[in-house]
Formats: C-alpha cells, sequence, structure tokens
C-alpha cells in the first residue's frame, strides 16, 4: 500500500513537472484520464537501462499518412532536438501502416545496437511478440499513441486517451442534442485502433440515450476529402434538415462534413452541431458558422512527451507504465452542457490567421508545418 | 519423371541474362552496405533479412509458378489475410487444433487457388479481372468477420518465424527449401516443364498432348498453397490474424518476379531469379533502413530499379 501510494505521488510529480509546463493551452491542470483513473498507475523502475549518454534512440513509426501523424513526427524531432545534449543519434523508420514491414524495420534497428526502442504501433496486437523479444533482449520499449496487448512488451506507453476524448465527444453530442435526434458518425480509418476505440467509446455512450438514433456510420480514413464526399452522400440521401447531429472522432474528416453542408446550402447555425478537434480549418469553419461544436485535440504533442520520457528511463529515472498528456475541451459559446464544460471557448482556441492545414496540440511553439526545422543528432 | 539433361540446365542458367541483373544488382547493394554501415556486413544481419524475406518469399513462389503458364494472381494479398484470420481465430478458441489447422491453412489456400485457376478457364475471363474478383470477395469477407486483428496462436507458435536452428532462421530456411523444390518440379518433372510450355503457347502445349487445364489449375492451386504458407508465416510473425496483413504483398510479390527475370506473359524464367530478387527486395530495404532514409525516398528508389530493370529486358529484346 505504502509502495502503491509512493508511487502515486512520484508519477503526479513527474506528470506535473514534466508536462503540464510543456503544453501551454488552458487546462494546465493533471491530465484527467489520470486524475480520475480508478485503478493505481504503476511506476516502473528503470534504473536497470541506466546508462551513459549520448544515447542512441530507434524511433520505429508506422506511417505519416495524414496530417496528424506529420505533425506527431515533427512533436518526435522537436522532442529529440530538446534533448540534443543526451541523444547522440536518432534512427527513424517508417511503415507506412504496414506491421509486417514494422516488424523488420525493428529487427533492422535492433542490428544497430540502439538503447531504446521508441514506437508508434501500426496495430496494437501485431508488434506484440517483436516487442517482447526486444524486452527480453534487455533493450527497453516506450510506445507512443497506440499500446500493445502485454504489459510485458514494454516499459511505458505514452498516450493522450482515445477512450476519454470519445465519450467526452459523445456526451456534448447526445446533451447539446437534448437526448434525441438523428446523428450520423464519422468514424477514422477501419481497423486502426485510435478509431475503433473512439468509435465502441462513443456508441457506449449514444447507447445510454435512447432518443439518439444513429443513422449512419461511414469509416473516413480520417481524410477531409472522404469526409466531405461521404456526408455530401448523406445528405442527397436523407436531406439536410433530417441530420441533428455529426459525431466526428477528428476534425480531419469533420471539416468535409461542414464543407459538405456548406456545398448543400446548409450555412451558419443552420449547420447541425459537430464534433471533432486537431484539425485548425475546422476550428476555423465552427467559429466563421457559428454552428454548435465540440473539440478535443488528440494532442500530438504525445511525441515529444515520448522522447522525452525514453530519455528518462535510459538515465534510470521511474517513469509511469502508462502516461497520459492533457488535452483542451474547446466549446463555441453557449454550448456547454450539463456534463461537458469548455477547457477554453472556441473563439479563444481558434487560430484565425494560421492556415486551416494546421494540426493543434503540437506543443511546438510558432509551430508551422510548411516550414518547421529543428536541428538533430544526425 | 527425372530427366538428365543437368548439364545444360547448368549450362543455360549460367547464361541467362535476368539472373545476371539482379545478380548484379545484390552486388551494387551488398558493396554498397558494407561501405556505408560496419553492421550491415555481418552475418547476423543477413540472416536478419533471410527471416525478414520469408513471407515476401513465399508469395513469390506462388505468383512465379501463375506467371510461369501466362497468368497473374492478384489475389494472394487477399489469400494471405484471409489465412490468417482464419487460422487465428480458429486456434484462439481451439489451442489442441493449432496443427491441424496448419494443414487446414493450406488446403483453404489450395482450395481458393484452385477456384482462381477454375474459374479462369471456365470463363475465359482474363485471370487479372477474375483473381481480382475473388480479392474482392475474400477481403470483403473477412472485413465482415472483423475489422480489426483478432485471434491468437499459442507463444511456441512464433518460433516459425523467430527461432533460430544454428543461427539459421527457421523460416528464411523453408524458404529456401521450397524454391529448390520447385525448381527441381519445374526443371525436372515433366508436369514441371509442362508449365514453360503452357505459358509459352498453351495452343502449342495443347497439340504436343500437353493437358493445359490441370497444368494452369496446378499452378493456381500452388499459388494459393504459397500464399496461405505465408499467411501462416504472418499469424507466426504477428501472434494475430490482421484483416489487412496482405494488402501490400500482392503487388510485392509480382515485384521479385519481374526483377527475377520472369516474364509476364509466360513461358520463361528462372525460379532461383525469383529468390535472388526477393533477397534484393529485402537488402534494399535493410540497407535504406540503415541509412536512415525516408520510407518515402525508398519508394522512390526501388520504382526507379524495378524501372532501370525492365528497360534492360526490354533492350535485350525480351517483350514484357
Amino acid at each position: 500500500m505504502i509502495r502503491k501510494l509512493f508511487g502515486t505521488l512520484l508519477l503526479g510529480t513527474f506528470i506535473a513537472a514534466t508536462w503540464t509546463a510543456a503544453i501551454a493551452d488552458s487546462y494546465v491542470g493533471l491530465p484527467r484520464t489520470f486524475l480520475w483513473n480508478p485503478n493505481f498507475n504503476e511506476v516502473i523502475d528503470t534504473s536497470s537501462y541506466a546508462g551513459d549518454g549520448p544515447f542512441k534512440i530507434g524511433f520505429s513509426n508506422a506511417s505519416q499518412g495524414d496530417g496528424w501523424l506529420g505533425t506527431f513526427y515533427h512533436s518526435v524531432q522537436y522532442g529529440v532536438s530538446q534533448n540534443l545534449d543526451k541523444i547522440g543519434e536518432f534512427i527513424v523508420t517508417d511503415a507506412n501502416g504496414d506491421p509486417t514491414k514494422q516488424i523488420s524495420d525493428i529487427q533492422d534497428l535492433l542490428e544497430q545496437g540502439i538503447d531504446l526502442l521508441l514506437v508508434n504501433p501500426a496495430t496494437a496486437d501485431a508488434l506484440d511478440p517483436i516487442l517482447g523479444r526486444t524486452m527480453r533482449r534487455g533493450v527497453p520499449v516506450v510506445t507512443v499513441a497506440r499500446r500493445v496487448e502485454s504489459d510485458s512488451s514494454f516499459v511505458s506507453f505514452v498516450t493522450a486517451s482515445d477512450t476519454a476524448l470519445a465519450r467526452m465527444s459523445a456526451t456534448w453530442m447526445a446533451e447539446i442534442l437534448n437526448g434525441k435526434g438523428r446523428v450520423v458518425l464519422l468514424p477514422g480509418l477501419a481497423g486502426a485502433s485510435p478509431a475503433e476505440m473512439r468509435l465502441e467509446a462513443a456508441k457506449e455512450v449514444f447507447a445510454q440515450f435512447p432518443g439518439i438514433e444513429i443513422i449512419d456510420t461511414q469509416y473516413t480514413g480520417w481524410s477531409p476529402a472522404n469526409g466531405r464526399q461521404i456526408m455530401a452522400a448523406i445528405i442527397q440521401r436523407e436531406g439536410a434538415n433530417n441530420i441533428d447531429g455529426v459525431w466526428s472522432d477528428s476534425g480531419l474528416q469533420g471539416s468535409g462534413s461542414v464543407e459538405a453542408f456548406i456545398g448543400a446550402g446548409v450555412t451558419g447555425t443552420d449547420i447541425p452541431p459537430h464534433t471533432g478537434g486537431d484539425l485548425n480549418g475546422m476550428y476555423q469553419l465552427a467559429h466563421e458558422n457559428g454552428f454548435p461544436f465540440a473539440g478535443i485535440d488528440y494532442t500530438p504533442s504525445i511525441g515529444a512527451a515520448a522522447v522525452q520520457l525514453s530519455v528518462d528511463v535510459l538515465e534510470g529515472t521511474p517513469v509511469p507504465q502508462r502516461l497520459d498528456v492533457n488535452f483542451q475541451i474547446v466549446i463555441s459559446p453557449g454550448h456547454e452542457t450539463r456534463s461537458i464544460s469548455a477547457d477554453v471557448l472556441l473563439p479563444e482556441y481558434v487560430a484565425v490567421d494560421r492556415p486551416g492545414e494546421l494540426i493543434m496540440g503540437s506543443g511546438i511553439p510558432n509551430y508551422d508545418p510548411t516550414s518547421f526545422s529543428v536541428e538533430l543528432p544526425n | 519423371m527425372m530427366l538428365s539433361k543437368s548439364n545444360n540446365r547448368v549450362r543455360r542458367l549460367k547464361l541467362d541474362p535476368s539472373l545476371i541483373i539482379v545478380i548484379l544488382l545484390l552486388a551494387i547493394v551488398i558493396v554498397c552496405g558494407f561501405f556505408l554501415n560496419e553492421r550491415f556486413g555481418t552475418m547476423r544481419n543477413f540472416m536478419n533479412v533471410l527471416e525478414q524475406s520469408s513471407g515476401l518469399g513465399f508469395a513469390s513462389i506462388g505468383q512465379a509458378m501463375v506467371v510461369i503458364v501466362g497468368g497473374i494472381d492478384l489475389s494472394i494479398g487477399a489469400i494471405i489475410t484471409a489465412s490468417t484470420v482464419f487460422m487465428a481465430a480458429v486456434v484462439d478458441v481451439h489451442p489442441g487444433l493449432m496443427i491441424p489447422m496448419i494443414f487446414g491453412t493450406l488446403l483453404f489456400g489450395v482450395a481458393i487457388g484452385f477456384c482462381n485457376g477454375y474459374l479462369t478457364l471456365k470463363t475465359g475471363v482474363h485471370p487479372l479481372i477474375v483473381t481480382l474478383g475473388t480479392a474482392s470477395i475474400l477481403n470483403g469477407s473477412v472485413l465482415i468477420y472483423t475489422l480489426q486483428p483478432t485471434g491468437g496462436v499459442p507463444y511456441w507458435f512464433e518460433e516459425f518465424a523467430y527461432g533460430r536452428i544454428w543461427n539459421v532462421p527457421i523460416s528464411g530456411a523453408v524458404m529456401i527449401v521450397c524454391f529448390a523444390l520447385v525448381w527441381l518440379f519445374l526443371h525436372y518433372y515433366q508436369t514441371g516443364r509442362a508449365f514453360y510450355a503452357v505459358g509459352g503457347s498453351p495452343e502449342a502445349a495443347h497439340l504436343c498432348g500437353i493437358q493445359s487445364n490441370r497444368v494452369i489449375l496446378l499452378a493456381y492451386s500452388a499459388s494459393g498453397f504459397f500464399a496461405a504458407l505465408a499467411g501462416i508465416y504472418f499469424v507466426s510473425r504477428t501472434g494475430v490474424g490482421d484483416p489487412r496483413i496482405g494488402d501490400p504483398i500482392t503487388l510485392s510479390s509480382i515485384t521479385p518476379v519481374i526483377l527475377g527475370g520472369l516474364i509476364l506473359g509466360g513461358g520463361k524464367g528462372n525460379i532461383f531469379g525469383v529468390l535472388l530478387g526477393v533477397i534484393f527486395i529485402s537488402l534494399l530495404s535493410n540497407l535504406l533502413n540503415y541509412m536512415n532514409i525516408s520510407t518515402f525516398i525508398q519508394w522512390v528508389i526501388q520504382g526507379v530499379i524495378i524501372i532501370i530493370a525492365v528497360s534492360v529486358y526490354v533492350h535485350k529484346g525480351k517483350n514484357l
């Protein structure tokens, strides 16, 4: 018991000291997923991995297939640039979403004598055997964005919590509709664990509101173009007036949905309530049109957080087995609900003068994806 | 029936320009690797590459056999996917069926391959369309069953993908044995040599008394068999049945066939060229990883090499 309490205190100190300062947004408290987690979060003793720097870190990336993943990779690079005195070599591989290639990539990284493996797994399950083998070989593994099944296959998992994001946005949607209405669900990429976890969590919430009717669920691959095309077809079939809300797990496809409504002649506050963060363009559309909106970013800053945690592991600092990174709840003015309050109101959060393609929550000062460049070790 | 023309075969193997091209490419990668990274040229790394190339190798054997008879199989990736899900889903519920399911999965692959061949022959539709249709049916069925990786296999089964005997990867050794057996079959057995005859000219083969339909059915069945074997390898490697795992393999399986000098259109080529093509693709990917080169640049480099290799064949008068 004392050990667990000590561990929890240590964990709280770790998170507070390390991450709240790094993400300068409105909510600066401890991550809610940490605060409300009914279980204890184990603290991992990393003294057996401690060594003298500079360290050689291998990063096995799943993909850079969409805007969010591009910004996430920039965040990883930013994290490395903040630790140039400790990281001597940073080797990157990209599996293009193929788990079998990622397994081979990891083997190639191990053969190059890396001190630690940082990995964004392409799928939650398929990487389990190779990561287990990596750990048994004595090379610590830090997973980011997606975890694998076995606890023994990694030291720590860095996340912004897909389930919390989806539960909050779905609850907001159900409550803003007063528990009654016809809703379209626009999840991300079929089969990708973040998309499936968010969809399952959202359905769990909507199931508690008998008046909410899910009229269609369409995967979009987190693509604005797909979002627009799919929603245009649904509007054609159902009629714009018969759609009361659109739950989108990200603004990437959510922005396409809003554009489909505008294309169908539905503008301003006539556009039904939408959810979906991440993309500045989505925030801009909601701000310009004034329809009810809730945006929660799956913060790409988990990339930099994971790099920092990796360095901590190699320095022998105890780390939490799961590190939650803060997210912000952004709501349009006057549209807070009984359960979901805004951390920051939309007009204060939207970057009106910045490009619509900008992914929010990168944690990188003055971030511009087109001109982003940092100094890297090699 | 065994033939005694080994001397001629050896001479043809030595003179085959397609083998010379892929050997040259391999030599370039290996020499570059030795200069660019000291860890590249270790036996340990080469064994790693052999292990990594097994899945592509199995798939490419099947593709090569179909290409030799003048066809093409675009359902290989879908058969791999369906095999992984089929096997992992059943074994997850009935772990005691692990060994029977290996045979069951191979039989499943043979059955799908046989259907491909049968439909091609009966309908007269180009195999590209038939196998694309089969792929669509299989992929759709799998995604109806599950959208996410599913099932599982016992831990000991990982040894097929990761295990070593005298530091030689088990899967890599199985792949090389498969290539050798297929080479022996194609060159020393009458039915095997009939593959080339049917691919070269089905009409002429028919006039020579070769039962072309049987040969084509055998080629597609073999393709299904090796795709299922690749599926088994991927289950062993990932521990799950993945509804998307085969997606990139279909086109990947054609690349070593082209690099190895097999002619799309049938009738010519050496299966060892395909093996060298598989090893070349895997070594190139390995080297580019060692050089810390972005995946996107890797695609460009692979594309350029394929175009150059094919151009050389065309220049040599081989009509692709």
